[in-house]
């Protein structure tokens, strides 16, 4: 323990690692010193001076102990008479202008929060203005202090205005006591910077440039901000006044992020408050406007609470028993492969293990998938070519990353969270490159943002990798020892030629030269991607270019490396995993694989269907087909409906059975023969594997009402009413024993072992660790395969009624253009023109020039906006609209689970016209 | 003929001024603050325009400079009057009668500190002091100095200025 350093606190001897403040020190062994202004991981501060301490051997006078750092020999007092009484001087001035009937009232304890309270405490000042409800930081100080609040100075209520228009925020200036800790994890860990410090000395508060709204001030409502507020300043507006009772810490079922949230539950049973957890690994104490806001959809009285069963055409109500055995019976008819199983993207591997395995070994199909599974090509290349099936590297490696190639993805919306080590990294000086056609908020963190022409993104990265090769940037040792097919790569490079790839992509050779010179040099790199942009056939093609450009430069099998797949639901890593696929079995084993299947039949006492399934991108054409006529959805999903199924709600109608399973009610459920009420995931318990393998287990916060299952139980009541074997399973803990069992990576992972920072696959057996970095030994037996590159076909020549591209894009603030705040009920919101980038010879093409209003029209809709002539691809035109916007959409939503319905942006078919009536906008002249 | 929109309404070519004093080079303008001081020396005032195209220039957010403008006193965020008005309240001054100057001009103004008249006429201004110790007290009538006042010298020669205007 050399490398430690040793001190004494309170005379106790303790270690520290260099580098650690002295409160931090104090902190972890235990210790408790108050402080308000410092935050577990965040920079020190020191303005709040509570965290004074004596050093001997330190500076002199009584220092803020999170401003210094731990030195050998150190003999630290935190407390003394001096000290103590600094400390009450301190809070003394603190509360001559923070309202304190909260400290003073004797009947706190007593009273409820909406109780009316006019003797104890002045009318304007009483403890129930404030949100806090005993999570109060500042109260807490007080009460450590012994402080009995005869305060010798006068109070002076500073009578601020409230905040209280935005979404979802309010803001009590009064309350505030200046600790910057909100402006600081905006700046410091968010790299939004929607906040800041205005004014000087006594007369600082917190704000947004001259008090605008968070619409316009940068803010992604991710409530960091909320949740670090020591006081009742700073409050989510929901539930504001309630108090908890209990803290359970599951996890977010919006995303594969995986963020640990500590939900609070009132006495009512209401799920009140959602509070990112610091001890998760995966999102280390963040969430965003998903998890913070958007998981009181469990709390709805449209909750469906009893099964359905559909009776002269109508949908009843019936009892569990009456449906399933209706569900059983029917069900008997299907077993000849017309059945299809489609499980939630919210699905535990506990449930979707069941799913699959009712599928396989009870409806002989292996149609079955989830709804969120519409780009298996995220990680099938990485089998093929790796080994593994998953991303590489943990999220927050990204930290340490000096370059980033993000392509096709808008994470800082879909995967929130994972975008937070980036801008991270690049405020350190990490540099960014963004492969997409939309802007989307990581292209104003990018030092390159690309737009290559759709479709021609493998076209692209190959060129990279040609340059990089060209100019010998690769890692040849890397390349050597651990990487087969290199002579085939060279030759297939030859087709990559930059005045090849320039003609193809659109983008000029410096361009790319720079491109591939920035990647190769930034080392360690990480590539993300997401593929929302990237038409069916022609992903597999470009996530194969990346693996290869990955390992040709050596950025894999080593911290802050490593390729990263952004998938869109929360468990899709572990639905692949237990084989809820219709081309995998347990373990990502292929249905093809004979000794897979034979050691699952052993295990299931049944014998197992050896072709591929129906995928749920092909489901929609099977059911029209008439190959599929008895379908099971599990539900919660937005994809039905969102558009990227296409026609999916439509052909249900062609079904001869359809049997759902959900939370509310819906358009699938409008359409199915049963429907069978789902337990939410704040009632369950069970595991997701997150996008960076990481297993976490989900506890319930709420018990299960009355007439809700959760999805595990109501596919094992269905199987065993069949008649079939090995559904007898009780708990999801007997569920997990039995996929450690089968799947070889899961091996070692248990319940027990599962702790707060949960465990990342291959975890092979009891007496081994978990595996953060994938390769980081080599590639054990076999070789990293470089994949084939080959020019894909030359993109579909748009043209009919839609003969260009829209790229849609959503950044948090924007520089340009007209924009206002407008206040309408109380309630904030933007109006602004769009601006409609074009190519200069596209604009040209239809009559319009700069300024001129034109209509986009795509399948989806309309859009009007005025031209800017900035676009640089022909037949792309892109517009961008403010997540300000989408966010008091969703907030004014009145749908049960409105964060189901963030509008995705995927690139549409598209055509502009020229609106003739020359609608002006600010003081542009009329058409003459 | 068609007319072409401008992207932004630009209401007196603000956004214009804002650019041309961050770049025309009169002040090296480096910092956030060096720049907000250019467009404060050119307009006299830091009109939102200034915020929102200095953040452009340093790719930060509108917020960040408006922490660094709002810190500094001697930024205005409104049009100054079209007279500035600077009374010296330097303990010279103090002890010379600068109570008396100060309370007979905002009266006269019909303000109670410092500030812009209702109708834009004049900004006052408290200054701790002005150089001109051996006349106290003293005025800056649009950067004019005006010594050895007394309370009513000091109102007339303000309505001078006003009336002359």
């Amino acid at each position: 323990m050399s490398d430690r350093i040793s001190l004494t606190i309170d005379g106790k001897q303790i270690t520290a690692a260099p580098g650690t403040n002295v409160l931090q020190a104090a902190l972890d062994v235990g210790k408790y010193v108050p402080y308000l202004c410092y935050y577990p991981g965040m920079k020190p501060f020191g303005a709040c001076r509570m965290c004074i301490v004596e050093i001997e051997g330190g500076p002199p006078g009584t220092p803020a102990s999170c401003t210094v750092p731990v030195s050998n020999g150190m003999v630290v007092t935190t407390d003394s008479p001096k000290l103590h009484a600094a400390r009450r001087g301190i809070m003394d001035l603190l509360l001559a202008e923070h309202p304190h009937g909260c400290l003073t009232c004797h009947r706190i304890e007593l009273c409820g929060p909406a109780d009316i309270c006019l003797r104890h405490v002045s009318v304007n000042d009483r403890c129930v203005t404030c949100p806090k409800n005993e999570r109060c930081e500042l109260k807490d100080t007080v009460r450590h202090l012994g402080m009995d609040m005869d305060t010798s100075l006068t109070y002076n209520n500073r009578h601020l205005p409230l905040a209280v228009s935005d979404p979802f925020w309010e803001m009590d200036m009064n309350l505030c006591i200046v600790c910057a800790r909100c402006v600081r994890v905006c700046d410091e860990v968010r790299g939004d910077y929607a906040l800041t410090l205005h004014q000087r000395s006594s007369r600082s508060l917190i704000g947004t440039s001259h008090g605008t709204s968070l619409l316009e001030s940068g803010c992604e409502f991710c409530g960091a901000c909320i949740d670090v507020c020591p006081t009742g300043a700073l409050v989510e507006r929901s539930y504001k006044w309630d108090k908890a009772v209990s803290v359970t810490t599951t996890v977010c079922p919006h995303c594969p992020v995986g963020c640990r949230m500590k939900l609070e539950v009132d006495k009512r049973g209401r799920l009140i408050r959602s509070i990112g957890d610091l001890g998760g690994q995966a999102n280390r104490g963040q969430a965003c406007y998903k998890g913070k806001f958007g998981l009181d959809f469990v709390n709805r009285k449209e909750r469906l609470s009893r099964p359905l069963v559909r009776r002269n055409g109508r949908l009843e109500g019936a009892s569990w028993d009456e449906a399933l055995d209706e569900v059983s019976s029917r069900f008997a008819d299907y077993r000849d492969g017309s059945f299809a199983l489609i499980a939630s993207p919210r699905g535990t591997n506990e449930d979707n293990y069941v799913a699959q395995k009712f599928a396989r070994a009870v409806m002989m199909t292996n149609s079955v998938d989830t709804s969120s599974n519409l780009r298996p090509e995220l990680v099938s290349p990485l089998r093929r070519l790796l080994g593994h099936g998953a991303g590489t590297n943990p999220l927050w490696d990204l930290e340490g990353s000096k370059g980033f190639l993000v392509v096709s993805s808008n994470m800082t919306e879909e995967q929130n969270v994972a975008a937070v080590p980036i801008k991270k990294a690049v405020n350190a000086g990490a540099r960014l490159i963004v492969v997409d056609q939309r802007e989307t908020e990581l292209t104003r963190h990018a030092a390159m943002w690309i737009k290559p022409r759709p479709g021609s993104e493998s076209v692209l990265v190959g060129g990279m990798i040609r340059t990089i090769m060209d100019e010998s940037l690769d890692d040849h040792d890397f390349l050597a020892d651990n990487c087969e097919g290199l002579d085939e790569l060279k030759y297939a490079l030859w087709k990559f030629d930059p005045i090849q790839v320039e003609a193809l992509t659109g983008v000029p050779q410096d361009d790319l030269r720079a491109a591939a010179r920035l990647f190769a040099e930034m080392k360690p790199a990480a590539v993300l991607y997401g593929l929302e942009t990237v038409a069916a056939g022609l992903r597999e093609g470009l996530v194969t270019a990346l693996v290869n450009l990955v390992l040709v430069t050596g950025n894999l099998g080593k911290p802050s490396s490593g390729l990263y797949p952004l998938f869109l639901g929360a468990n899709d890593q572990g639905s692949l995993d237990v084989g809820c696929a219709p081309t995998l079995l347990p373990g990502q084993a292929s249905v093809a694989d004979r000794s897979a299947r034979e050691r699952l039949e052993r295990a299931w006492g049944a014998s197992l269907p050896d072709t591929p399934g129906h995928s749920i991108t092909h489901i929609t054409r099977a059911i029209n087909a008439g190959d599929v006529k008895a379908l099971h959805v599990i539900g919660d999903s937005p994809n039905f409906t969102n558009g990227e199924l296409d026609g999916f709600v439509e052909a249900l109608e062609r079904l001869e059975y359809l049997v759902v399973q959900d939370t509310f009610a819906n358009r699938v459920t409008a359409a199915a023969d049963v429907v069978l009420p789902s337990a939410a995931f704040a009632e369950k318990v069970g595991t997701y594997t997150n996008l960076e393998r990481r297993v976490q287990l989900l506890r319930p916060a709420l018990s299960p009402r009355d007439g809700q299952r959760p999805d595990w139980q109501t596919v094992s009541m269905i199987a065993a009413r069949m008649g079939a074997e090995g559904f007898a399973c009780q708990t999801p803990e007997e569920i997990f024993d039995e996929i450690n069992n089968l799947v070889d990576d899961y091996g070692g992972i248990t319940y027990e072992r599962i702790g707060p920072g949960g465990l990342q696959w291959p975890c092979l057996a009891a007496d081994m660790v978990d595996t953060p970095v994938l390769f980081e030994t080599g590639f054990e037996a076999r070789k990293a395969r470089l994949g084939s590159l080959s020019l894909p076909p030359p993109p579909e020549t748009v043209n009919g009624e839609y003969p260009m591209h829209l790229a849609r894009g959503r950044v948090l603030h924007v520089t340009e253009g007209d924009l206002q705040i407008e206040t309408v009920k109380g309630r904030n919101r933007i109006r602004r023109g769009e601006i409609v980038e074009m190519h200069p010879d596209d604009a040209a093409g239809i009559g319009v020039t700069q300024g001129d209003r034109v209509e986009v029209s795509s399948p989806r809709g309309k859009m009007q906006g005025m031209v800017s002539l900035t676009g640089t691809q022909r037949s792309l035109v892109s517009s961008t609209s403010l997540f300000g916007e989408m966010i008091t959409s969703l907030e004014h939503d009145t749908s049960p689970d409105p964060m189901l319905r963030t509008p995705t942006l995927p690139l549409l078919p598209a055509k502009v016209t020229k609106v003739l009536e020359h609608v002006t906008a600010g003081t542009a002249g009329e058409d003459a | 003929m068609v007319e072409t929109a401008q992207l932004s309404s630009d209401a007196g070519g603000i956004n214009d001024r804002v650019r041309e004093a961050i770049s025309s080079g009169k002040r090296p303008t480096r910092t956030i603050l060096s720049s907000l001081l250019a467009v404060h020396d050119e307009l006299g005032y830091l009109p939102d325009e200034a915020i929102r195209e200095t953040a452009a220039i340093f790719d930060t957010t509108i917020n960040e400079v408006w922490g660094v403008a709002s810190f500094y006193t001697n930024f205005r965020f409104t049009p100054p009057g079209r007279h500035v008005v600077e009374v010296c309240w330097g303990p010279t001054c103090h002890l010379a009668g600068a109570p008396a100057l100060i309370d007979s001009i905002q009266h006269m103004l019909r303000l109670s500190g410092e500030g812009d008249t209702e109708d834009g006429g004049v900004s006052l201004k408290y200054n701790t002091c002005l150089g001109a110790c051996a006349q106290p007290p003293v005025l800056s009538i649009d950067h004019h100095l005006v010594g050895r006042l007394t309370a009513d010298s000091a109102a007339r020669a303000v309505s001078r200025v006003l009336d002359g205007a």
